[in-house]
């Protein structure tokens, strides 16, 4: 079995917040001024990265179904004269970006994922692996608008940081770990998100041959 | 600091460029050729004419299904066959843009056909139910290291034991989603890439490109080892004046080359601040090493650069020599920098370097297994 | 009376870059557009660079060039009344 414990986590379900809500609610997380080209999704995930306090031996996974679909909208749209900015906002892993430099903060290991129905095992696997002894796995949505129309977009939007460890510390919330089973189920990200969110307990199948099991403290 | 993974195998390799397969894009880079032309940065919508190098018989703009799929499905037939997907076999698909050049047509033409490659997870799951993998597969994908993320990845799960080989696919081709946006930031402008030579403005070029590669514990003749990563996070567009970035991601290939003789196989697209700064870092971890980068043949393969330049890099230890750097005119940045081909004999291994927005870096030492 | 082309360029750049809390008044002439007081990079340089090819009908071909053309309000004042299309000047 693969396994950490979960020295932290935050979790952030906006619901039918409007983005302009979710600036305003989340702006103080950020200097002044710095919030003018961060997404929804950057300000979401920055926010609860930034209370995980990632450092530079830390090792980073990120997972996202659709990423930046609003910067890629708007880039889209900027044509025939595109935005560079949007350009920029729009490349994946911009969300975690958005924030760590906007503190300068280096960081070693950055794993970005994307999409896929087996995107919340993969990330797991990416964390559980990693060699750093704090692995911060984090993730989130943002709701499209056009892109969602098509498919290609979520149609939710959340955000939520957890680190892991592989010694158990004082205030630890809980254990998240895999292990080989024959059962063929999945867990998809947002349901992943929504048993983070609601500190339940999992003991089912995450992804074809392997389980995952999630316990709090 | 966590250490790089053990070594790891390359059991297969392979890419797909306007050249050809891995042997022929190695000839033709060792003849100094360049498959990069003037075309309109946004396709057949005009605009002004930039250096970009797309697979034959392929125009910039998309068409449903798009064009570059027969070149990926002609490289994934160069795969091993291996049950790839099953458990214990898994595939991490890397790449920078996916199909976006479907989102570009779906927008300005409204066309749902566009729709169903235009998302990495759309794409991808494409692609598997064509190649009939399994369901155990990755994206990942981080603009320009997006193949080494994949190779290490790929590397901590065969050392862990739950994978008994995995193969890593790597693809990027161009639209004018792309071009556009590299145009819109200036660096994607008339001038041809002149990779690691000094001159008044920076320029680059681009490429389509994919790339494979099958890494295996024990199987195949080329290592892969002191794979290494590091995000400045400084800018999205600029490093650390320092060059601290450059510097910092070499450690773990240097410890790996432990003092044997290498050469180095830079990420080097054409701008100058970041290729001064590559050349500076290379040179300081890797004196006397000949310094090469391949984009001003290739153009830059975006995601997929780190496999592809894997592959060409493979062929040159295996033919013996390495092609020079291509591209431009003018005084190289450092006298390290090989404007000619030159024999790998005389090298213990090549470090092959990346580097991303955001002031990413990733590099590995590829040697003789 | 501020030079109308001074004025119209210190709007755009509030405007194009959603500088919420800055008043064009309120940026200097003379200073380092990137770098100085304003918190610009240079991002936030190309996307006014794109709003001011449009407007004014100029063409700056490379990152370093753009990097000239915006050293500051002055300079790009001066770059713009040199280059641009005379008809799309304010007067």
């Amino acid at each position: 079995m693969l396994e950490r414990h979960i020295q932290f986590l935050v979790t952030d379900d906006p619901g039918e917040e409007t983005a302009a809500a979710t600036r305003e609610r989340l702006k103080g997380h950020f200097p002044p001024g710095a919030t003018r080209r961060m997404t929804t999704l950057g300000l979401l995930l920055g926010s609860t990265l930034s209370r995980a306090e990632p450092g530079e031996d830390d090792g980073l996974v990120y997972a996202t179904g659709y990423a930046e679909s609003c910067a890629l909208e708007g880039f889209l749209d900027s044509f025939p004269t595109p935005s560079p900015t949007l350009f920029q906002t729009s490349i994946h892993p911009s969300a975690v970006q958005q924030l760590m430099i906007g503190r300068q903060r280096p960081v070693r290991e950055l794993m970005p994922l994307s999409g896929g129905p087996l995107l919340a095992f993969h990330a797991l696997r990416a964390s559980l692996l990693s060699p750093s002894p704090r692995s911060i796995l984090c993730g989130g949505e943002e709701k499209g608008t056009w892109l969602l129309a098509h498919g290609l977009a979520s149609d939710r939007t959340f955000a939520f940081a957890a680190a892991l460890t592989r010694e158990r510390r004082p205030g630890a919330a809980g254990r998240i770990g895999i292990l080989r089973d024959e059962g063929k189920g999945s867990l998809g990200l947002p349901a992943f998100f929504d048993l983070l969110h609601a500190r339940r307990p999992f003991d089912g199948m995450i992804a074809p041959g392997w389980r995952l099991r999630l316990e709090w403290l | 600091m966590a250490d790089p993974p053990p070594p790891v195998r390359v059991a297969a390799w392979g890419c797909i460029t306007p050249f050809g397969d891995a042997r022929s894009t190695h000839a033709a880079l060792l003849g100094g050729e360049s498959a990069l032309e003037a075309v309109p940065v946004l396709g057949r919508e005009g605009g002004d004419p930039v250096p970009l190098a797309l697979l034959g018989g392929r125009t910039l703009d998309e068409t449903a299904p798009p064009a570059w799929l027969s070149s990926v499905k002609r490289l994934a037939a160069t795969v091993p066959a291996g049950d790839w997907g099953a458990p214990g076999r898994p595939v991490f698909v890397t790449g920078s843009n996916f199909g976006v050049g479907g989102l570009y047509a779906l927008r300005r033409t409204g066309n749902a056909a566009f729709a169903e490659w235009g998302a990495p997870p759309t794409c991808t799951e494409r692609l598997r139910l064509e190649f009939g993998w399994g369901p155990d597969v990755s994206i990942l994908s981080h603009a320009c290291v997006s193949a080494h993320l994949g190779l290490l990845q790929a590397t901590r799960a065969v050392h862990a034991g739950i994978a008994d080989e995995a193969l890593v696919l790597s693809f990027d081709f161009l639209s004018p989603f792309v071009s556009g946006g590299f145009h819109a930031l200036k660096i994607l402008n008339s001038e041809f890439p002149a990779p690691y030579r000094e001159r008044a403005a920076g320029s680059i070029g681009l490429g389509d490109g994919a790339g494979f590669a099958v890494l295996s514990r024990g199987r195949g003749d080329w290592s892969l080892s002191g794979q290494a990563l590091y995000n400045e996070m400084h800018h999205f567009t600029s490093n650390r004046a320092d060059g601290s970035g450059f510097a910092a991601c070499l450690e773990g290939a240097s410890a790996a080359a432990g003092g044997r003789r290498v050469w180095f196989k830079g990420h080097g697209t054409g701008t100058l601040e970041a290729g001064r700064m590559e050349v500076a870092a290379a040179s300081a971890a890797f004196p006397a090493a000949p310094i090469v980068g391949w984009k001003g043949g290739l153009g830059h393969t975006l995601g997929s650069c780190g496999l592809v330049e894997l592959a060409v890099a493979i062929e040159s230890l295996r033919h013996g020599r390495a092609p020079g750097t291509i591209g431009g005119a003018g005084p190289p940045m450092a006298p390290a920098v090989a404007l000619e081909s030159f024999e790998t004999a005389p090298y213990g291994g090549v470090v092959c370097a990346s580097n991303a927005f955001g002031g990413a870096h990733a590099a590995f030492l590829l040697s003789d297994a | 009376m501020p030079d109308p082309l001074t004025a119209r360029l210190k709007q755009l750049i509030v405007e194009t870059l959603r500088l919420e809390d800055v008043a064009p008044a309120d940026i200097p002439d003379s200073e380092p557009l990137v770098g100085g007081g304003l918190s610009l990079d240079s991002i936030d340089a190309l996307e006014l660079v794109v709003r001011l090819e449009k407007e004014f009908g100029i063409k700056i071909a490379s990152s370093e060039e753009a990097r000239h053309a915006l050293g500051s309000v002055a300079a790009l004042t001066t770059y713009i009344r040199e280059r641009g299309d005379p008809s799309r000047l304010p007067s």
